[in-house]
């Protein structure tokens, strides 16, 4: 008689025991951000994960070195397949400039450097001087004219300095495609709403860095926290190197700065 | 006299604080929940663009999986190189721990263009302080190989210098004695 009362107990015990664990270890996953909890792979950006977001306090900054670039459009991959981006429409693409001895320049962009630069171009007689590509992505302005013109609200520029698209509230007018100086909108052929680079909002928020800073294979592409002094951009930005935005003179305040760019560029 | 002016100002009153409260009715139906919290835009939309499923792994997440493939990548000159660049997104393989299907594996043909799409001194802009580029099929003739040889028939795709510096540990051993 004493025998199966007392296993009885112990099972009793066990199964609180299972059931504390059981909610202690769900709340938890609860109070962590959203998808580090299931997410394996080890943080990029240091600090961000098993914290809350302070949506004010962040500061964010891309580089683009022109000098380390080698056009091979691993990034335009990576930003096609993370989004699923439409075939004809880029997120981010590489341009290639070739100027010659009398500063012509000529541009080209061959399906946005998405299969890479296979061939030279052949169809410019004359003598190339210098040859260059140039990254392009959203540039994430501090003033930008995309959300000023948003008709519906549906562009915003989040305390967290990150411009974005709430695709509920897009009614695809299009202004803002327009508003942009820097190109980087599109409008989406099956939804028809506005789609931009985020710099990978989604990654950033889970600790790892945009797709096409992570596949850049020499490092062109740098992203990182300015206000963290030990990161890779702070150094950059503080260092003695050439640095610059496009098309300053509108007045948008980009926080996409270009490292080595060449002053043709548009 | 007195009293119908007051009677009208009283109706203009009413008048305006019946449209008032009717416009901030419609305003509180009809705008989203949490629109202009931070802005002129719906605060939740934040959360909503955060929350979007990662297709990118990183290296790291390729890695802890095929640690042969681990080892001989981390140790050569590609190491920087993204795997999922050559054999297609994360998301497109695993889920949750376990695998969903199988990533295309480079071969032949194929993998000549994507060693070009960097390798190529052919395309200017590609300076010698950031990568080794080559002339095809001038490369394979100095070589001394048929020129129909892809690239990883001598150069280990993950580890280019793998094989090379093997041989040439082989043929210098010959040379020295």
């Amino acid at each position: 008689m004493e025998q199966p009362e007392s296993t009885l107990s112990e099972d009793r015990r066990q199964f609180i025991k299972k059931v504390l664990k059981g909610t202690i270890a769900g709340s938890l996953l609860l109070v962590l951000p959203a998808g580090a909890g299931n997410l394996k792979v080890p943080e990029q950006i240091k600090g961000i994960r098993n914290r809350p977001w302070e949506l004010a306090k962040q500061n964010f900054a891309f580089i683009v070195d022109i000098t380390r670039c080698i056009g091979c459009g691993s990034c335009c991959v990576a930003d096609k397949r993370e989004f699923n981006v439409p075939d004809g429409h880029y997120r981010t693409w590489v341009e290639r400039y070739l100027k010659d001895f009398d500063d012509a320049v000529y541009v080209d962009s061959p399906k946005g450097g998405l299969d890479g630069y296979q061939e030279p171009r052949t169809d410019i007689k004359k003598e190339i001087r210098d040859t260059f590509f140039v990254p392009k992505l959203c540039n994430m302005c501090h003033e930008p004219s995309c959300v000023q013109v948003c008709p519906v609200g549906a562009t915003y520029r989040s305390p967290d300095g990150f411009v974005l698209v709430d695709s509920d509230r897009c009614v695809g007018c299009a202004y803002c495609i327009q508003a942009c100086p820097y190109s980087v909108r599109f409008l989406h052929p099956v939804t028809h709403t506005a789609e931009k680079c985020t710099w990978c909002y989604h990654r950033v928020r889970k600790g790892l860095l945009p797709a096409c800073v992570e596949v850049c294979p020499t490092g062109a592409r740098k992203f990182g926290d300015l206000n963290d002094p030990e990161s890779e951009v702070t150094q950059i930005l503080k260092g003695p190197g050439v640095l610059t935005v496009l098309k300053k003179e509108m007045g948008n305040w980009p926080a996409l700065y270009y490292k080595g760019l060449r002053r043709e560029v548009v | 006299m007195q009293s119908t002016y007051n009677s009208h100002v009283k109706r203009i009153v009413v008048g305006l604080i019946v449209i008032v409260a009717l416009g901030l009715a419609g305003k509180k139906l009809l705008a989203p929940k949490s629109f202009g919290v931070y802005g002129h835009y719906r605060a939740d939309a934040i959360e909503e663009a955060a929350a979007i499923e990662i297709r990118h792994g990183t290296n790291a997440s390729c890695l802890s999986c095929h640690p042969f493939e681990a080892q001989i990548h981390l140790s050569g000159k590609h190491s920087t190189i993204s795997c999922e660049f050559c054999h297609g997104p994360y998301a497109d393989h695993a889920k949750n721990g376990k695998k969903i299907g199988t990533l295309p594996v480079k071969t032949g043909e194929e993998i000549k263009i994507l060693c070009l799409r960097c390798h190529n001194r052919a395309i200017q802009a590609r300076p010698g302080e950031v990568i080794k580029t080559v002339i095809m099929p001038a490369h394979l003739e100095e070589q001394k190989v048929k020129t129909t040889h892809i690239c990883n028939q001598c150069h280990h795709v993950h580890a280019p210098l793998r094989y090379i510096n093997h041989a040439k540990r082989i043929v210098g051993m010959q040379e020295a004695s």
